[in-house]
C-alpha cells in the first residue's frame, strides 16, 4: 500500500503490541495488544506519530504555525494572557484544519477505512477518531464520535491533530518549555459500537484497594456519559475470584444517554423516567464483563482501568467490546507495602494470643 | 430507690431476676457450685462480668443429670487453655444455672501480668513450637483412636438387667471368689459413667489453639482483602469430608443401594413401622444384603443425636430409627425424581482449592504471600479438630452415655424406685449415687425394707418445675458488658464481639412484637422470600414442607436431609462455622444464622425475606 522505502506510519490494530507505545501512542498500542491477545476490540487502525509529522510538514502547516508563534507574545503563567492563548489556539487550529490530507496519505487512509467498513460489513461505517499520546495525558486532546464516510474520516483525523493546539495544551507546553507549535500524537480510528450501555471497569476496589474486587460502572448509551461524569452511573462491586456480585448501586439519575439517531449521527436523548433507575446491565452481562476484565488484568499482570461497551444488535456475549485499557496507578503503587510489615506469620499468632480484644 | 434492672449500660444481675414461683425449689436440683451468689466474694466476681445464656449448648431448661455434660466441658476446656496449652490471656469458663436456665461465660478479664508472661513462654513452646508445627493427619488419627477407646469403655460397661431376687448360679459356680453384688455393679457403673464423661471432654483440648489459628488467618485475610467475607474465609479453611456429615452420607449411600433393588426400595417407601420394615427386608436375599449394609453403617454413625446431643430425651438414630427411616424414604423419592442427594466431594474440594489459589494469586507482596501460605497451612492442619469433635464428643460419646444411663434407669424403674426411666435425669450426679445406694441397700437387706426417701414424690415435683421452666423466658444476658474479650473460643462459637454486645444491650429493651428486622451473620448468600416454618423440637422437623423457610434455634446434623426441601434457613444461634451455615452453603440455600431471637420474633406462616448477603431477615407480612 505505502511506498516500500517510506517509513510505515499506519497500522491495523492487530499489527500492534504494547512495544509500539512510542510509535503510535499508548491507546493505540494497548488496543493492538488486546486485539492480538484475542479480546473483542472493535475494528480499527492507527496512525503513528510519524503521520502527524508528515502531515504537518508536507502541507506546510508546521511552517505557518511556527511563523505565527514567532510574533506571538503571551505569558503562560499569567492568567490575564489566557485570552491571547485562546486566540492563538483558534488561529493555529484554523491553519491546520484548513489543510487537506496530502493525496498519498489520503489514499492510504481511505483504503484502510474501506477495509474497516468491509470487516464491519457496514457501508460508511461510523467510527471514532481518538488521540493517542505517547505519554498518557487523558482528556487533554479531543476525540470525535460517529464520524462517517472517507472524507469525514480524513477531516476528523486532521481535527484530532489540530487539537494538539488547543488552548490548555499550548499553555501546558509553554509552561514546560516544550516547543509550543508541535506535539506529535497518534490517532486511532475505531469502529463505533452502537452501544445500549457502556462504562468503565476498575479491577480493584477504588476505596480500599482490595484486589479481589472488580468495580463496574455503567450507564445507557455511549460510555462518554459515564467517563465525562454527566450521569451518575450504576455500580456493581463483584468478587473477582468467585464471580459473585457483592454490592450493587442502581442509580436513579441516569437522566440522558448519548446515542445515534436513524441517520447514524450522535445525539443526546433524555431518558424516560422508568429507565433512569433501571439497571443498565443484567447479571449475565456483569459476569461476562468480570471474566473479561480478569483476563485483561492477568494479561497485563497489574490492575487495569478498562472501558467497555455493549452493542445493541449483536447477540450476547459477542456484543461485549473493550474499547480501552490502561494500568491503574493509585493503589498499584501503594500495594507494594507488606501487610505483614516485617513480622512473620508466627509473630501474628503470638501477638493474637497475648493481645486481648478491647471493647469500647 | 427505683429498680435498676433495666439500666442501659448493663444487663440485670442474677439477684435482680424475678423467677416465677412455679419454679420454687429449683436450686435443690443442681450442685451448689452452679448457683449464683453462694458467697459474698463469688457474688462480687459474678456481678463484675457478663453471663450469656448458652443456648448453643442448652437450648432449653437444663435437666440436673444433663448438666454433668456441661460441667465436664467447663473444667476440661478451661484447664486445657489455662494449664495445658497456657494461652496467655485466656482464663477459662464458668457455668451457672438460674431458674433451670444454663449460663456460660468466659472470663472477661485478664490474668495478672506476670502470669501472662509465664504462660507466654510455655505457650511458645507447646503451641507455637509444637501444636502449630507438628499437628497433622497422623495426630488426628491418634486423637480419633483415643476418643473411640473412651467410647468402647462406655460400651463395655456391664449393667445388670435387673436387681435379681437371687443372684444367678453362674456367680457361684465354679468359683465365687470374683462375686460382687448386682446392686454394687449398678452403683459402680454409674460412678464409671460419670468419670468417663469427665474424661471424654478432654478431647476438646485442641479447640482453643485451633480457633486461635483460624482467627489469625481470618484477620490476615481481611487485611490483605478488606472486602473478603467470613463466608469466603470459612470456605477456604473448612474441610470437605467432615465427619459430622457422615451419618447423612451413610443414609444417601443406603438410599442409592436400595434403589438398585426395587423390592427393597418399595419396602423402605411404604408406611409400615420400622420393625415391620426390618422383618420384611429380612425375607429376601436383596433385603438381607441391604440390611447388612444398614447394620454396618450403625456403628458409629447412627449414634448421631436427633437433637443437639446435649439432652437425654433427644435420642439418637439408634434409639429412634424412625428418623433415619423417614429420611431414607425422602432420599429414595428424591433419587427417583432424578435428583442428586450426595454432596459432590470432588467438586467441593476443587472449588475450595480454586478459591484459595484465586486469592493467593492476587497477593502481590511476596512476604505476604509467604505469610498467607504459612498460616493457611497451620489452619488446615489444626482445623479438623474443630470440625470433627462435634460428631465424636457431642454425638457419639453423648449418645452412648445416655443409652448406658438409661440402662441404669431401667433397673431403678424395675425395682419401683422411680416411675419412668427419664425421671433419673431429674437428679444430679451427686444425688444419684445416694438414690442408687438407697436401692442397693434395701435390695441387699432382704424383703419389705423401706427406702430412705420418697424418690418418686421428689421426681414428680421436679418434673413440674421443669415444665414451668420451659414456659419462663429467662434473660438472655446477665451482668455487665465486658471490657476485653480474651478467649478465641468465645468469638468463634458465640460470635461475641464488640459490635454484638452493643447490639444485645440495645435489643434487650425492645418489645418482641415490634421487631420486623433481625440481624445475624450472613452464612450463605442469596436473597429469598417465603413463608416461615418455625421449628423448636424434633417432632416438628418432619412437618417442614417444600420451599418453607426453616426458622430454628440452631440446626443439628440429624436434620441435614431437610435441607433438600427448604428455600432458606434462619437460626437464633451460631456463627459462620456452625452446621446450618456449612450445610446451607453446600446445598446453595440462603441462610442467616445467629439472629438472637428469630424463633421468638417470627411465627410460622409469616412472610419473610432472608438476605444472606447482608445477614438480615425482614418480616414482610405477619401471619393472620
Amino acid at each position: 500500500m505505502e511506498d516500500k522505502d517510506k517509513k510505515k506510519w499506519i497500522y491495523r490494530l492487530e499489527e500492534l503490541t504494547k512495544e509500539y507505545n512510542d510509535i503510535v501512542g499508548k491507546k493505540c498500542a494497548n488496543l493492538g495488544e488486546l486485539t492480538r491477545a484475542g479480546f473483542r476490540v472493535p475494528y480499527g487502525f492507527a496512525l503513528g506519530l510519524d503521520a502527524y509529522e508528515m502531515f504537518m510538514k508536507e502541507t506546510g502547516a508546521l511552517e505557518e504555525v511556527k511563523k505565527y508563534f514567532l510574533s506571538f507574545k503571551g505569558d503562560p503563567e499569567n492568567t490575564a494572557d489566557l485570552s491571547k492563548w485562546q486566540e492563538a489556539s483558534e488561529v493555529t487550529r484554523g491553519i491546520i484544519e484548513s489543510k487537506s490530507m496530502p493525496p498519498s496519505m489520503a489514499d492510504t487512509i481511505l483504503s484502510y477505512y474501506e477495509e474497516l467498513c468491509g470487516k464491519a460489513r457496514i457501508q460508511d461505517c461510523p467510527v471514532a477518531t481518538r488521540s493517542a499520546g505517547a505519554a498518557s495525558h487523558p482528556g487533554q486532546y479531543e476525540s470525535f464520535l460517529y464520524v462517517r464516510g472517507g472524507e469525514e474520516v480524513l477531516r476528523n483525523i486532521i481535527k484530532v491533530w489540530g487539537s494538539t493546539l488547543n488552548q490548555r495544551s499550548l499553555v501546558n507546553r509553554a509552561k514546560g518549555n516544550y516547543s509550543v507549535e508541535y506535539d506529535p500524537i497518534g490517532v486511532v480510528v475505531l469502529q463505533m459500537i452502537n452501544s445500549k450501555s457502556a462504562g468503565v471497569i476498575l479491577t480493584l476496589n477504588p476505596s480500599n484497594g482490595d484486589r479481589s474486587v472488580i468495580t463496574i460502572e455503567g450507564s445507557f448509551g455511549l460510555g462518554e456519559a459515564v467517563v465525562s461524569g454527566k450521569v451518575t452511573p450504576d455500580r456493581w462491586m463483584v468478587n473477582k475470584v468467585l464471580l459473585e456480585i457483592m454490592e450493587k448501586y442502581i442509580s436513579n439519575d441516569k437522566h440522558f444517554q448519548y446515542t445515534c439517531d436513524s441517520e447514524k449521527k450522535l445525539v443526546t436523548i433524555e431518558l424516560p423516567s422508568e429507565l433512569r433507575n433501571t439497571p443498565c446491565l443484567n447479571e449475565g452481562e456483569i459476569k461476562e464483563l468480570v471474566k473479561i476484565a480478569n483476563k485483561i488484568e492477568e494479561h497485563y499482570g497489574c490492575p487495569q482501568d478498562i472501558e467497555w461497551a455493549i452493542d445493541k444488535e449483536i447477540p450476547f456475549p459477542e456484543n461485549l467490546f473493550i474499547v480501552q485499557t490502561r494500568p491503574e496507578t493509585i493503589w498499584s503503587k501503594k500495594q507494594q507495602k507488606s501487610v505483614l510489615d516485617k513480622k512473620s506469620s508466627l509473630d501474628l499468632l503470638m501477638e493474637r494470643a497475648t493481645t486481648p480484644i478491647k471493647v469500647k | 430507690m427505683t429498680s435498676q434492672t433495666s439500666s442501659k449500660d448493663r444487663f440485670p444481675f442474677p439477684k435482680e431476676v424475678q423467677i416465677p414461683s412455679e419454679l420454687n425449689g429449683w436450686e435443690e436440683m443442681y450442685p451448689k457450685y452452679f448457683l449464683f451468689g453462694t458467697t459474698p466474694e463469688r457474688e462480687k466476681f459474678e456481678n463484675g462480668t457478663l453471663w450469656l445464656q448458652d443456648k448453643l449448648h442448652a437450648a432449653e431448661p437444663i435437666y440436673p443429670l444433663d448438666l454433668l455434660l456441661q460441667d465436664a466441658w467447663q473444667t476440661a476446656i478451661s484447664a486445657s487453655t489455662t494449664r495445658f496449652w497456657c494461652i496467655p490471656m485466656a482464663q477459662g469458663w464458668y457455668h451457672r444455672v438460674l431458674g433451670c436456665s444454663f449460663y456460660a461465660t468466659p472470663a472477661f478479664y485478664l490474668p495478672p501480668e506476670d502470669v501472662m508472661k509465664e504462660k507466654a513462654e510455655i505457650f511458645a513452646k507447646r503451641v507455637m513450637g509444637f501444636f502449630f508445627k507438628e499437628y497433622g493427619p497422623e495426630m488426628f488419627e491418634s486423637w480419633r483412636n483415643n476418643i473411640k477407646k473412651v467410647g468402647e469403655k462406655i460400651k463395655s460397661l456391664e449393667i445388670p438387667g435387673e436387681l435379681p431376687k437371687f443372684e444367678p448360679d453362674e456367680m457361684v459356680f465354679p468359683d465365687p471368689s470374683s462375686w460382687v453384688s448386682s446392686g454394687y455393679k449398678v452403683l459402680d457403673a454409674f460412678y464409671r459413667l460419670v468419670s468417663l464423661m469427665y474424661e471424654a471432654w478432654h478431647f476438646h483440648r485442641e479447640l482453643g489453639p485451633a480457633y486461635l489459628a483460624s482467627i489469625v488467618f481470618s484477620d490476615f485475610c481481611k487485611k490483605l482483602f478488606p472486602n473478603i467475607t467470613g463466608t469466603i474465609i470459612t470456605k477456604m479453611i473448612a474441610g470437605v469430608k467432615v465427619e459430622m456429615f457422615r451419618p447423612q452420607e451413610e443414609l444417601a449411600r443406603l438410599a442409592k443401594l436400595a434403589l438398585s433393588s426395587p423390592d427393597v426400595a418399595k419396602i423402605l417407601k411404604n408406611d409400615l413401622s420400622v420393625q415391620q420394615k426390618l422383618e420384611e427386608l429380612d425375607k429376601s436375599g436383596t433385603g438381607k444384603k441391604w440390611l447388612d449394609e444398614y447394620n454396618k453403617a450403625q456403628d458409629p454413625w447412627f449414634y448421631v443425636s436427633c437433637g443437639s446431643g446435649w439432652f437425654h430425651h433427644e435420642g439418637c438414630w439408634l434409639t429412634n430409627p424412625d428418623v433415619p427411616f423417614e429420611y431414607l424414604k425422602g432420599y429414595i423419592k428424591t433419587l427417583e425424581e432424578g435428583k442428586e442427594i450426595e454432596r459432590p466431594f470432588d467438586e467441593l474440594d476443587k472449588a475450595r482449592k480454586e478459591l484459595v489459589e484465586g486469592y493467593r494469586k492476587l497477593i502481590t507482596n511476596e512476604e505476604d504471600r509467604k505469610g498467607f501460605d504459612e498460616l493457611y497451612d497451620i489452619v488446615r492442619r489444626v482445623y479438623p479438630y474443630t470440625e470433627n469433635h462435634i460428631f465424636w464428643c457431642e454425638h457419639y460419646i453423648h449418645s452412648l452415655w445416655f443409652m448406658k444411663m438409661k440402662e441404669i434407669a431401667n433397673v431403678i424403674v424395675k425395682y419401683g424406685v422411680l416411675e419412668e426411666p427419664n425421671d433419673l435425669f431429674l437428679f444430679n450426679w451427686y444425688e444419684i449415687p445416694i438414690l442408687i445406694y438407697d436401692l442397693y441397700m434395701i435390695w441387699s437387706q432382704g424383703e419389705g425394707i423401706p427406702l430412705s426417701e420418697n424418690w418418686k414424690e421428689k421426681a414428680k415435683k421436679r418434673r413440674q418445675i421443669m415444665e414451668a421452666a420451659k414456659k419462663w423466658s429467662s434473660p438472655p444476658m446477665l451482668g455487665v458488658p465486658p471490657k476485653v474479650i480474651p478467649d478465641p473460643f468465645v468469638i468463634m462459637n458465640y460470635g461475641v464481639t464488640d459490635e454484638t454486645v452493643q447490639g444485645w444491650l440495645k435489643g434487650s429493651t425492645v418489645v418482641l412484637e415490634d421487631i420486623t428486622e433481625l440481624k445475624g451473620h450472613p452464612a450463605s448468600p442469596g436473597v429469598v422470600e417465603g413463608y416461615a416454618k418455625v421449628v423448636t423440637s424434633l417432632d416438628e422437623i418432619t412437618q417442614v414442607q417444600m420451599d418453607d423457610i426453616l426458622v430454628c434455634r440452631y440446626t443439628n446434623p440429624a436434620w441435614a436431609p431437610v435441607f433438600t426441601k427448604i428455600k432458606a434457613a434462619v437460626s437464633d444461634l451460631g456463627g459462620l462455622l456452625t452446621h446450618a451455615a456449612i450445610v446451607s452453603r453446600e446445598y446453595g440455600i440462603t441462610a442467616v444464622v445467629g439472629t438472637g431471637n428469630a424463633t421468638a420474633v417470627i411465627k410460622t406462616g409469616d412472610l419473610i425475606k432472608v438476605d444472606g448477603d447482608r445477614g438480615i431477615v425482614t418480616i414482610i407480612k405477619k401471619a393472620a
